[in-house]
């Protein structure tokens, strides 16, 4: 049964003649150490964010200057007040599409007209989350070159008319 | 004669290993987090397909919220000072007018050149006033800007 005995192996070996301090198995509950370590540990986990938000950029032409475009070139994208889409080219009548169609109509344009220019007019008084979707798509649909302009109330009148 | 009373073993187990993982992650979590600064604004961020990252440093940002509440902010303390005063140094972001923000925006600009632009509008704000801030940008040279969103699920 001697082999149960920890530290009793020694002393087979090499006979000592000091007395042997008996060492003190120390033991100290660790659990409410855990407790808080763990605690601080969820707490630190939850409140990190990891994921810091996304940038769009765009990048507007100088005021300055003044581009050649003809008109089929031009995509003019009107949107209303209450978030409806106009699209045409150059001086066309305006044609509505639907908010989540855009982006599936400016790829195909994006792929039959590779120079196409988009310029967004958007009315004031939307929301500004629609132009931001809008830029979005335009993004999605490779188109770099883009500008923004105001609305002017004399182009919503013939959006009205044509919607 | 019964069964024998089985003996109830005392289980002790040992713990270090389990201690030494969670100091470790808390360690990691707590030199990592780095603690939202507290918006004068809250704003909602629209949703966009972006992948590219807010840079960390290095920005200026200009909030526009729901009411109309216009803030300009740079994330350096010492710029900050430069621009709005000592008094106003660890404020994140000031409330400007709609007319100081140009020559701000060019001053920040020229103390620290690198400095990106970067518009954070609530997703529910009119389409005004990022039209006003984007024709200010334009009258201060800024044409390169970004606007911050949030990833979009679909």
């Amino acid at each position: 049964m001697g082999a149960l005995d920890v530290g009793g192996g020694r002393e087979h070996g090499k006979k000592k003649k000091k007395k042997v301090r008996r060492r003190l198995g120390i033991r100290i509950d660790m659990t409410p150490l855990v407790d808080v370590a763990f605690l601080l540990l969820t707490f630190f986990m939850l409140t990190t964010t990891f994921s810091l938000p996304q940038v769009m950029e765009i990048s507007l032409p100088p005021s300055e200057s003044r581009s050649e475009i003809t008109e089929q070139t031009l995509l003019l994208i009107r949107v209303l007040e209450d978030g409806r889409i106009f699209w045409s080219f150059g001086t066309d009548k305006p044609r509505p599409i639907a908010p989540e169609e855009l982006r599936g109509f400016l790829a195909e344009r994006a792929t039959m007209n590779p120079n196409m220019i988009a310029l967004i007019k958007v009315d004031r008084k939307c929301k500004y989350a629609h132009m931001v979707k809008i830029v979005d798509d335009l993004h999605l649909a490779r188109i770099s070159r883009f500008s923004l302009a105001p609305l002017l109330e004399q182009e919503k009148k013939i959006v009205e008319q044509a919607g | 004669m019964g069964r024998p009373k089985k003996k109830r073993v005392g289980i002790s187990i040992d713990m270090t290993p389990l201690v030494d993982v969670a100091f470790l992650l808390l360690t990691f979590f707590m030199l990592t987090t780095k603690f939202r600064p507290v918006e004068e604004v809250q704003v909602v961020l629209p949703d966009s397909h972006s992948k590219f990252k807010l840079p960390e440093s290095d920005v200026m940002t200009i909030t526009f919220g729901k009411e109309g509440e216009l803030l300009l902010g740079v994330d350096s303390q010492q710029l900050r000072a430069q621009l709005f005063g000592e008094q106003n140094k660890l404020k994140s972001s000031i409330r400007v007018t709609l007319d100081e923000l140009p020559s701000l925006a060019q001053q920040a600009r020229a103390i620290n050149p690198k400095l990106r632009t970067v518009i954070k509008g609530d997703k529910d704000a009119m389409y005004g006033p990022a039209e006003d801030v984007m024709n200010a940008l334009q009258k201060a040279n800024i044409a390169r800007f970004e606007l911050v969103t949030n990833l979009s699920r679909e």
